[in-house]
């Protein structure tokens, strides 16, 4: 049991593995930042877990939203900020697994501490829900007659699928969307044949005007566990992104264990929880500091290896 | 329409709570637009917290009533300080800052005001009764329509500058050089940015706009303190004339009309978002007049079209959010998160399974305009007073808020910079008549067109023929031929184009 | 206004120049699958800004000539320029100032010194002017943004 989805079973791995004791606490108001702008869903549920914290540490949090790149600008920001734990980033694993590949970034992975994971992302490949073809299979065979187009929305998904579409032979056309909003209308106009989801699906699934075909992820989706893998259907690529609490570099143990106690506490409180799963949609996954940093190499090299050329 | 429901929604939308909690979100939204250097978005993160507290019906009208005062309270500082809080009541700002220094700001408030609240009014009404069923022809809109669309606005709203053309077609073009400046929206490699990480989502629009519009106004009034000290402030005389009348009301009302059916049009459209919107409308309305030569100079139907379209576009924007699920522009978008926070999600099936929510919400929005209405119009016995308040005292005010409210949204120093850079340029461009409008519409209109455009070529593969199949595209093409065609024989001709909107 | 207009369409041109010949090569970057390369939509922009620009410039050249006026001049009245750019290094030096205090602690001043500056000279208007602002940003950032101190 590597990593956990669901707060049931991150239950019993807290029985498993009880929290280690920590001493520090914080003395004064603190600060969340969050590298996207109001109103997306690593802000909603930065603002409830900002409110857990609350209650767990007894001071207020304030959310300071730095948008910009990806999570990019924050990074760069939160770089140099006093690591005294009163300034902490509810952040998005991609700025650090993603964007120094593609960008010249001032920060590394080593510029942060990690002290848990608390989200797990959900990135799929949907098409709408009255296509010829309702499995990727379905998709791969029907493409292997007809041309199709894909919606892209990251150059990483964009290269898994010129790999694909490489390997099987397709016609592929591939068009950009410039972010999330975008390809629904895309998809549901009959534009494109197929997309890239980094969450929407979760909206138009259930009406059946979109359809799962699979996941970009390494494991399954807890929310739909019948929609397999790209790995699942044999093909050597995946894309993952957690989110979780990020320190400045010069943290203090004590401080990343007290941030991790925080995690493990606000994976069980209620409205977090909910918030997190029944209203973004996304599962939650507890990682502890070591696993996280750990995940966050891998899913690094892999993507490098990815986009390697 | 099941009218149980509705009768049930009407009930809620009545209650003593909801009225707090619309009436509340209103004025909250009608102070952040009327100070210039707070914009909407300042506004939707004071609320986002706020509306953790509420029920749903009350925190999604709540956040409705706000957008809707932020766009109705921005066309009072247009009007009274040329100092637009939004670029969308930059138009507002051609008409309605002349006017009311010919003495007659409370009218021009009161026209701005009439017409916010009608455009959204009727917009509202046919959100319920006309678009959700029709949502799906928002989907006829695919990229190459868009594409269309955008090239289309764009010459059309260069056509409007004022002064000199090739002036306005020189702003026109640093405004598209500008607006390319991010990650490239394919590659994700950065795009001019010249190794900067903030500039990796291009500037950003707030800035550009608080520092165009806002913070180099106040440059251009404290240079003029020197020396026009005595006529700088807008008089305010007990002037029994100074009201709208039935006459004014007649002879703009057309122009509302238009306006709202053009904001509804572009709202609906996913993307565009109200400064499309509400420079469209104003050309519109230019193009259409009798008296072409007033406008800019005080024409009451200046405001009218402007403030109309503006407005309109705020519940247009939800036809396709309610109806299909997307978000017609970023305040939309941010209903989205609000409706997460409380359990719902939006789209389609919000009508199949929550038909009473859904109709409160129209209710209430309904009952925000009525507020609005009320509100502005006491308010506008307030804000009138801000005419008295001499200009040496309002400035160093609104230059504190311009600054404060970038600090406000997050960006650090790296905004404050920006916004002072634009300051500087505003203020070069009104000080040598190079249209900012022009300017301003090129850097919204370009990034989008740009996607569009790439869609469209990649998705036809490089096979104009597609375009046989797609009429709308077709007439917008023909359109954007049009209107080009006009502006160069009018370049050609005289140098100056037929309309004589000036440059600020 | 010839002179002028020469001056700011040569400025037009000459940065569409520099976009065109130094910015665009250098860091649009390149895009192997778009059939529109990142630099198209910039060097469109950019040769906006050249031709009309150098239109502008040109043609107040002509008007420059035949009017005889000089392209530069002797009777600039420094006190106006004075009076024109002040508030530009006042809230330069303000923007500087904020990388170091929070502009809640000093905004009172910075709208004090500038009322001051404009020739406000009455102490309670300098006073409430300075205070209520400052006091409405400090609840608006603290208590409803809830970002803290700005």
């Amino acid at each position: 049991m590597k990593k956990l989805t669901l707060t049931s079973v991150a239950l019993c791995a807290l029985l498993a593995a009880p929290a280690l004791a920590d001493d520090w606490r914080p003395t004064q108001p603190m600060t969340m930042v969050i590298g996207f702008a109001a109103g997306g869903s690593t802000d909603i549920q930065g603002r409830v877990l900002a409110r857990t914290l609350e209650e767990y540490f007894g001071q207020p949090v304030n959310v300071v939203n730095q948008p910009g790149g990806g999570g990019a600008v924050a990074l760069t920001r939160f770089m140099n900020a006093e690591p005294d734990g009163h300034t902490f980033m509810f952040g998005v694993m991609l700025g650090l697994t993603f964007s120094p590949i593609v960008t010249e970034v001032e920060y590394e992975i080593d510029d942060f501490r990690y002290a848990a994971t608390l989200v797990g992302g959900q990135f799929g490949v949907i098409a709408a829900g009255d296509a010829p073809y309702q499995t990727f299979e379905e998709l791969i065979e029907y493409g292997r007659e007809n041309p199709m187009s894909y919606a892209q929305q990251l150059p990483m998904d964009q290269a898994i699928m010129m790999r694909i579409a490489e390997q099987e032979g397709l016609d592929l056309a591939i068009a950009p969307t410039g972010g999330g909003g975008g390809v629904a209308p895309l998809l549901l106009g009959g534009e494109v044949d197929f997309a890239f989801s980094g969450g929407i699906h979760s909206q138009y699934v259930p009406t059946g005007e979109m359809n799962l075909l699979a996941f970009f992820t390494r494991e399954r989706s807890p929310f739909y566990p019948d929609v397999p893998t790209l790995m699942d259907l044999g093909y050597p690529y995946a894309m993952d992104d957690y989110r979780g609490f990020f320190l400045p570099g010069g943290t203090p143990d004590e401080i990343v264990q007290a941030f991790e106690n925080a995690a493990r506490f606000a994976v069980e409180h209620e409205p977090f929880v909910q918030v997190t799963v029944e209203n973004t949609q996304h599962p939650i996954v507890f990682m502890d500091g070591a696993e996280t940093e750990a995940t966050l190499r891998e899913i690094r090299t892999a993507n490098e290896a990815l986009m390697a050329n | 329409m099941d009218f149980s429901a509705v009768g049930a929604a009407a009930a809620e939308a009545l209650t003593l709570a909801s009225f707090i909690g619309i009436g509340g979100g209103v004025l909250l939204g009608y102070i952040v637009g009327v100070i210039p250097g707070l914009s909407r978005s300042v506004a939707i993160s004071i609320a986002i917290p706020m509306t953790f507290y509420m029920s749903p019906f009350i925190a999604i009208s709540f956040l409705i009533g706000l957008s809707k005062g932020t766009a109705a309270g921005s066309a009072v500082s247009a009007i009274l300080l040329n100092a637009p809080g939004e670029a969308s009541s930059a138009a507002t700002a051609l008409d309605g800052y002349p006017m009311a220094k010919k003495g007659k700001p409370k009218t021009a408030l009161q026209i701005g005001l009439i017409a916010s609240v009608l455009g959204d009014i009727l917009a509202t009404i046919i959100l319920i009764f006309v678009a959700i069923p029709f949502a799906r022809v928002a989907l006829l809109f695919g990229p190459y329509e868009m594409a269309a669309i955008l090239a289309f606005a764009l010459v059309f709203i260069a056509g409007l500058s004022g002064g000199s053309i090739f002036k306005g077609l020189a702003a026109g073009g640093l405004g598209i050089f500008l607006g390319t400046i991010g990650l490239d929206n394919q590659t994700g490699l950065p795009r001019l940015t010249f190794g900067y990480t903030e500039l990796m989502d291009g500037m950003p629009l707030i800035a550009v706009a608080i520092g165009t519009l806002a913070l180099s106004e106040m440059f251009v009034q404290s240079e003029k303190l020197r020396y026009d000290r005595e006529n700088m402030s807008v008089a305010l005389k007990k002037d029994s004339s100074d009201r709208i009348t039935w006459p004014i009301f007649r002879n703009i009302l057309p122009t509302i009309l238009r306006g709202t059916g053009v904001g509804t049009f572009v709202g609906a459209l996913p993307g565009l978002g109200p400064s499309v919107g509400s420079f469209m409308s104003y050309g519109m309305a230019q193009k259409a007049a009798k008296d072409p030569e007033t406008f800019g100079k005080g024409n009451p139907k200046g405001i009218a079209a402007s403030e109309s379209a503006d407005n309109a576009v705020i519940p247009a924007a939800l036809i396709p959010l309610f109806g299909l699920g997307i978000p017609g522009n970023v305040s939309a978008a941010l209903l989205i998160g609000a409706f997460a926070i409380h359990g719902i999600t939006v789209g389609p099936l919000l009508l199949r399974d929550n038909p009473e929510l859904l109709y409160s919400i129209f209710a209430g929005m309904i009952l925000a305009s009525v507020i609005m209405l009320a509100l502005g119009w006491f308010g506008l016995m307030f804000f009138a007073q801000i005419t008295r308040v001499p200009p040496h005292v309002v400035i160093p005010i609104v230059i504190f808020f311009c600054l404060a409210g970038m600090m406000l949204q997050g960006y650090g120093t790296f905004g404050l910079i920006i916004l002072m850079a634009f300051a500087l340029l505003g203020y070069l461009m009104k000080k040598y008549d190079y249209s900012f409008v022009t300017f301003l519409v090129a850097f919204i209109i370009t990034p989008m067109l740009e996607l569009n455009l790439r869609q469209s070529i990649i998705l036809s593969r490089g096979n104009v023929a597609i375009l046989l199949d797609r009429p709308i595209a077709l007439f917008f093409i023909a359109c954007t031929a049009l209107a080009l065609i006009t502006l160069i024989i009018r370049t050609f001709r005289t140098g100056k184009p037929a309309a004589n909107a000036p440059a600020d | 206004m010839p002179r002028s207009d020469f001056w700011s369409g040569l400025a037009v041109a000459g940065f569409g120049l520099l976009a065109l010949l130094w910015m665009i090569p250098n860091y649009a970057g390149s895009n192997p699958f778009a059939r529109m390369p990142p630099g198209l939509v910039p060097s469109i922009g950019a040769w906006l800004m050249v031709v009309c620009g150098g239109i502008v410039a040109a043609k107040g050249l002509v008007q420059m000539l035949r009017a005889g006026i000089a392209p530069f001049t002797a009777d600039l009245h420094w006190g106006a320029v004075a009076w024109a750019a002040w508030p530009f290094a006042y809230v330069a030096v303000a923007i500087w100032f904020m990388s170091f205090i929070k502009i809640t602690w000093f905004g009172a001043f910075l709208i004090g010194g500038m009322l001051i500056l404009l020739g406000e000279r009455r102490w309670w208007m300098i006073l409430g002017c300075s205070v209520v602002p400052v006091a409405l940003l400090y609840v608006l950032s603290v208590y409803l943004m809830r970002v803290g101190v700005v």
